[in-house]
């Protein structure tokens, strides 16, 4: 595993000379008539591309598989050839993109055909590129720096790829000769310089292209070392498509990648939102999509020689793809799966319907299970395709067996039995300890305080272990009220710090839902609690309403980070209990359940209605008739029945119950 | 780290040992015993580990499956037939199949090999096998380097004199070559006795079977951990990074993500955290796992009821659906999570991440994660309704930007097809138009394919004929304006063929209010 490897630096070297603007001669029909509507028209003629339109757009589909698998580390540098060179872009990060590399193209434009042929070519292209190697990259500079001493550590090694039209096999034999003294005269220059460095090892891929039908003048050789510095390759290519395929091979050979073919995607119309225009009335056809990656996707199937998954590549490329079946994911469950390695794609067709359906889909966020097709029948997943940010990445699950089977439960080892890991009162617990507190630091603990009064006035459950309790366990209430006792002895403990702390128990102490005595009267006997329930009644509606005017006059300040501090603020901890039914204890106000009964027949109205209208009091002085009612109900006029010595039948006041 | 246990049964090993005393050893005694040494740590210390044992002479056998079972593996010990020679190359294509079939070709495996350094006579000796090394096709592959990741220790029932008075020595030291340098020779120092095979057992339990114990940390939280399997050294690059990266014995807690945000990472290995109880000298008392041994029973019962960090950080990950970022090393990190197997049981997993800055491209650089307070604005927004990660690429990939590829007709095709679709409902579809037209002008224009733009404009100026009487007006505009500009273009003067120029629709008004037209 070597970041600085020949594929580090990929020099594009294409001939600019006036062969170039030469046809092809294959030709593309691209005024497709619609049927219906053009009875008696003739089709325009096809068009053909030059031999530089398809060396351009041959090495643009290189890089755009490059830079789709390998954003990072693997970097082009493109050069155009003709009366001089013309380096379109530099090894900067920031200069490898397809955007950039097309603009700079569309700047230098086709060659032109009428240009002195005699003043173009190629070789300045490969001198320049030589030259360009000996740069250093800023990943070098960075591995450098971080070397120091041991900077001779960092490699630089690089590849040539050179598309041109050769004359013959001795002009292809001048051209390596070229670039190997090149390679020679730089390393000397680099050699004395801080800025450059030596080339060790340069693999150059010359591809000779010529116009479909022609005899081929050069012939293919297979890569030679040429010297320790530089070894060679001649590929001799018609140009068209099968330049496309030839580079298409290459830059899987050159970058270690392999090939998967996702079978059995189904499209169907509600999928296939990509383009609603180009839908077909038979759209549920499932379709295959053939993806590239680096080949350690598919370290399992090469090591255990597992051939037989593979048919061969549609395009009929040189190299296998391995075939994996589409599994229809169920739901959006989030999971963390053992996956051993992560691999970007790239689809070979792009723009091709299944292959855009298929990245759209994975791009809003789904992800897909890839089952491997056994002979057996047995369904064994190896793979998931899912996208992050943007980039969809070929997840490798494990499909072996795991040799961490059949653990030891985390019940059975230490601390397993304990069940009762105290309620983390988060940030309270964590800041009451310190020995000077800042105002932040108060107001966070009441944040604290109010969202538990918060919990128990919504009656939830405090998220507490049931594990090796007996039965249902302390009652709801009784667990507030351990809490509550809790929480007030660590706070207690602590105030002897600061005011600040002392102002902590002040709110602890006004927020509890029950004063300390009634505590003791329950502790002494639970039964009388219901009958008591009436008379104490009137001491909470008190209580609650108190605390419900300082909870709301917080919330204000605290809005934010409410409910999720909820969420964080207790920590329930048991292994192996299930979650708690209410994991979100913050509901919306009008979900608010009623008080529970023991605490007396107060609806949420009732409540709601104190809160107004304590409210309301404290802005007006209020009226003497509202203040002597009866059920809302003033008796007018009283002082007249009074006079006439009356009694009142209609508002017997509190006597009448 | 699975282990198979590979055992020359072959009549050399009969071999008899003179000791002293009056009882007669043979090597494969000797063996034995070491062996039996070795599963008795593993009960112990290492029982998480499989083991399977292998038998072998000219033909192979699979004594005992992987197992957990020491009881059964010191059984098959005493059980075992004398055969004829040894046959070394078959044996280990033996124990790839035999892996690869449990395991498949990407845990990593330890083999121990136990023979007396007689490496057979003739065909399928080890001789024999390293001979013709270099003449093999695909289809007879010498078995190394395995194909797992693997450590090849071999355990010589003989002392180093003996193994260097022939070629043997020479020739195992070939056998972990071949499996690129991973590996050991173990020979016994000094006679062949009981004791010096012990302190040869002894030697590779040190290498490669001593429980890796370390502190979870967790603010001022902490507790005595075993991770299992042993965590192996990870090299990142040999060139520029030879050394083996070691993890960490203090295994810091960094920070705490939801398992959304950190969405299947992938990870080098993945290890059981067991919480363990130290006694005072350091020494382990027990992983706190209930075992027959009923001393250690009752210690476990202890150790069971004192609270563990643990046990309170496993349910809190679990409730809240997180995992907790681990400090392994400089640069390094790894996650620790609840991990639940079928049967309901969990347990605290740690995996490790490649080391790195940078291990998940999604969450950025792991020095730039920080608490979310220290955010100006919450990142998860105020209802925890949004997330940070995962994060952008600045670039974004082909698949994801509509990048223009005409390699095979039919995508020129399509593209043009579209500009024709729109032309066909203008005014309406003017944007679109306009938008697919651009895009096909720069992509001519980057590829030096002017011809096209000339074709496409006469196609234009086709539609424009075609047009039906009832077509708008502004229709036939549009579609003139279209292809004189296409045309203007595809002459490549700089003038018009501008890479970033963008042709824009012919600003008409039809409303009748003006009849003035630009």
């Amino acid at each position: 595993m070597k970041i600085f490897s020949e594929s580090h630096k990929t020099v594009f070297v294409v001939d600019h000379c006036p062969y170039m603007a030469e046809s092809c001669r294959q030709h593309v029909e691209f005024d497709m008539l619609v049927k219906n509507r053009t009875q008696g028209i003739i089709p325009l003629a096809p068009i053909s591309k030059s031999l530089w339109t398809c060396s351009v757009e041959s090495s643009m589909e290189y890089c755009r598989i490059m830079y789709d698998i390998f954003p990072f580390r693997k970097l082009v540098n493109f050069i155009v050839s003709d009366s001089g060179a013309h380096v379109l872009n530099s090894w900067t990060q920031e200069d490898q993109n397809l955007q950039e590399l097309m603009a700079a193209l569309a700047a230098v434009g086709p060659p032109n055909p009428r240009a002195d042929p005699e003043c173009c070519s190629i070789l300045h292209g490969l001198v320049a590129a030589v030259e360009t190697l000996c740069k250093i990259t800023e990943y070098q500079h960075e591995a450098r720096t971080l070397l120091m001493e041991n900077a001779e550590r960092v490699g630089n090694r690089g590849r040539i790829i050179c598309i041109t039209n050769a004359k013959s096999d001795s002009h292809v034999r001048m051209l390596e000769d070229c670039v190997q003294e090149t390679i020679h005269e730089h390393n000397k220059l680099a050699a004395n310089s801080d800025h450059l460095m030596q080339i060790q090892k340069c693999e150059l891929v010359l591809i000779h292209t010529y116009p479909v039908g022609e005899d081929s003048l050069v012939s293919d050789r297979s890569k030679k070392e040429l010297s320790p510095v530089l070894t060679s390759e001649v590929h001799s290519v018609r140009a068209g498509r099968h330049l496309a395929t030839k580079l298409n091979i290459l830059v899987q050979q050159h970058f270690d990648l392999a090939s998967t073919t996702i079978t059995n995607i189904p499209m169907k119309p509600t999928f296939s939102v990509f383009d609603q225009e180009e839908q077909h009335a038979n759209t549920s056809a499932n379709y295959d999509v053939e993806l590239l990656h680096h080949k350690d996707a598919h370290v399992d199937f090469l090591k255990s020689g597992d051939t037989h998954l593979g048919g061969s590549s549609r395009e009929g490329s040189f190299k296998e793809t391995i075939t994996l079946k589409w599994c229809t994911p169920r739901t959006n469950n989030i999971e963390l799966h053992y996956c051993t390695g992560a691999y970007r794609i790239s689809p070979v067709d792009v723009n091709s319907r299944p292959s855009s359906c298929l990245t759209n889909f994975l791009l809003n966020g789904r992800s897909v299970l890839l089952e491997q097709p056994r002979k057996s029948g047995s369904k064994v997943i190896s793979h998931m395709l899912s996208s992050h940010g943007g980039e969809i990445f070929l997840h490798v699950l494990s499909s072996s067996r795991s040799i961490l089977e059949d653990p030891p439960s985390i019940s059975e080892g230490c601390g397993g039995r304990v069940t009762d890991y105290r309620i983390t009162v988060v940030p309270l617990a964590s800041v009451i300890v310190k020995e000077s507190l800042t105002e932040e630091d108060v107001l966070n603990c009441q944040k604290t305080i109010y969202n538990l009064v918060d919990m128990e006035r919504k009656n939830d459950p405090l998220p507490i272990s049931t594990v090796g309790t007996r039965g249902k366990g302390p009652k709801r209430d009784e667990q507030y009220r351990i809490m509550w006792n809790e929480l007030e002895t660590l706070v207690r403990a602590h105030i002897n710090n600061s005011e600040k702390h002392q102002r902590v128990l002040e709110c602890l102490m006004a927020c509890r839902s029950k004063p300390p005595e009634e505590e003791e009267r329950k502790k002494r006997g639970r039964k009388r609690e219901d009958k008591e329930d009436k008379s104490e009644k009137a001491v909470k509606d008190y209580e609650l309403e108190k605390t419900w005017q300082d909870l709301e006059r917080l919330k204000g300040i605290l809005e934010r980070g409410k409910e999720e501090l909820a969420e964080a603020e207790i920590i329930k901890d048991s292994p192996d209990s299930p979650e708690p039914p209410n994991k979100k204890p913050l509901v919306e106000m009008d979900e608010t359940p009623p008080v529970e009964k023991s605490k007396g027949p107060v609806s949420l109205l009732t409540l709601w209605s104190n809160r107004i209208n304590t409210a309301n009091s404290r802005k007006h002085q209020e009226f003497a008739g509202r203040l002597n009612s009866v059920n809302n109900r003033a008796e007018l006029y009283q002082h007249l029945k009074e006079e006439n010595g009356m009694e009142t039948t209609e508002n017997g006041k509190a006597s009448r119950q | 780290m699975p282990t198979v246990v590979v055992m020359d049964v072959s009549l050399s090993m009969t071999r008899p040992v003179s000791v002293e005393g009056s009882e007669e050893y043979q090597r494969k005694h000797l063996a034995a015993h070491g062996l039996t040494m070795l599963f008795e740590h593993m009960a112990t210390n290492y029982k998480l580990e499989f083991t399977a044992l292998v038998v072998f002479s000219s033909l192979w056998e699979l004594m005992v499956p992987f197992t957990r079972d020491y009881n059964t593996l010191q059984e098959a010990l005493s059980n075992m037939d004398d055969y004829d020679k040894t046959c070394l190359e078959s044996a280990l294509v033996g124990v790839c199949n035999i892996v690869q079939q449990e395991w498949g070709g990407a845990i990593p495996c330890q083999v121990v090999l136990v023979t007396d350094g007689c490496l057979g006579i003739g065909r399928g000796s080890l001789r024999h096998s390293l001979a013709t090394h270099n003449q093999r096709s695909e289809s007879n592959r010498f078995p190394l380097p395995f194909p797992f990741p693997s450590k090849l220790y071999i355990m010589c029932m003989a002392n180093l004199e003996e193994l260097q008075s022939t070629d043997s020595l020479d020739c195992l030291e070939r056998l972990i070559d071949l499996n690129n340098g991973e590996g050991q020779i173990f020979t016994i120092d000094g006679p062949l006795c009981l004791k010096n095979v012990q302190s040869m057992f002894g030697k590779l339990i040190d290498l490669a079977y001593t429980p890796f114990h370390a502190v979870l940390k967790c603010g001022h939280l902490t507790a005595d951990v075993q991770v299992f399997p042993r965590p192996e050294p990870f090299v990142v690059d040999e060139e520029i990074d030879p050394i083996p990266k070691v993890i960490n014995t203090d295994l810091e807690i960094v920070g705490f993500i939801d398992i959304a945000d950190i969405s299947s990472p992938p990870v080098l290995s993945r290890h059981l955290v067991l919480p363990i109880a130290l006694n005072k000298e350091g020494d382990e008392v027990g992983t706190g796992i209930t075992d027959d041994n009923e001393d250690e029973n009752s210690a476990n019962q202890i150790a069971g009821k004192i609270p563990n960090f643990c046990v309170l950080l496993h349910g809190s990950l679990k409730v809240e659906g997180m995992v907790a970022i681990v400090q392994l090393g400089p640069e390094w990190h790894g996650m620790l999570y609840s991990q639940a197997d079928s049967k309901k049981k969990s347990n605290l997993m740690m995996s490790l991440f490649e080391p790195g800055p940078e291990p998940l491209p999604w969450l950025g650089k792991m020095g730039q994660l920080g608490p979310i307070s220290d955010a100006k604005e919450n990142p998860y927004g105020e209802d925890d309704n949004k997330s940070p990660f995962p994060l952008q690429p600045k670039n974004k990939r082909s698949y994801a930007q509509n990048v223009t590829v005409w390699i095979k007709p039919s995508g020129l095709q399509t593209d043009v097809q579209k500009i024709l679709r729109n032309a066909r409902k203008l005014p309406e579809k003017t944007q679109t138009f306009y938008k697919e037209l651009n895009r096909l002008r720069k992509a001519a224009l980057a590829f030096g394919f002017l011809d096209l733009l000339k074709g496409v404009a006469d196609m234009l100026e086709r539609e424009c004929t075609l047009l039906p009487d009832t077509a708008h007006p502004d229709a036939a505009f549009q579609l003139t304006h279209a292809a004189q500009q296409l045309k203007l273009a595809s002459t490549g003067t700089s003038e018009y063929a501008g890479y970033d120029h963008n042709i824009t629709p012919l600003q008409t008004d039809f409303s009748g209010s003006s009849t003035e037209r630009m």
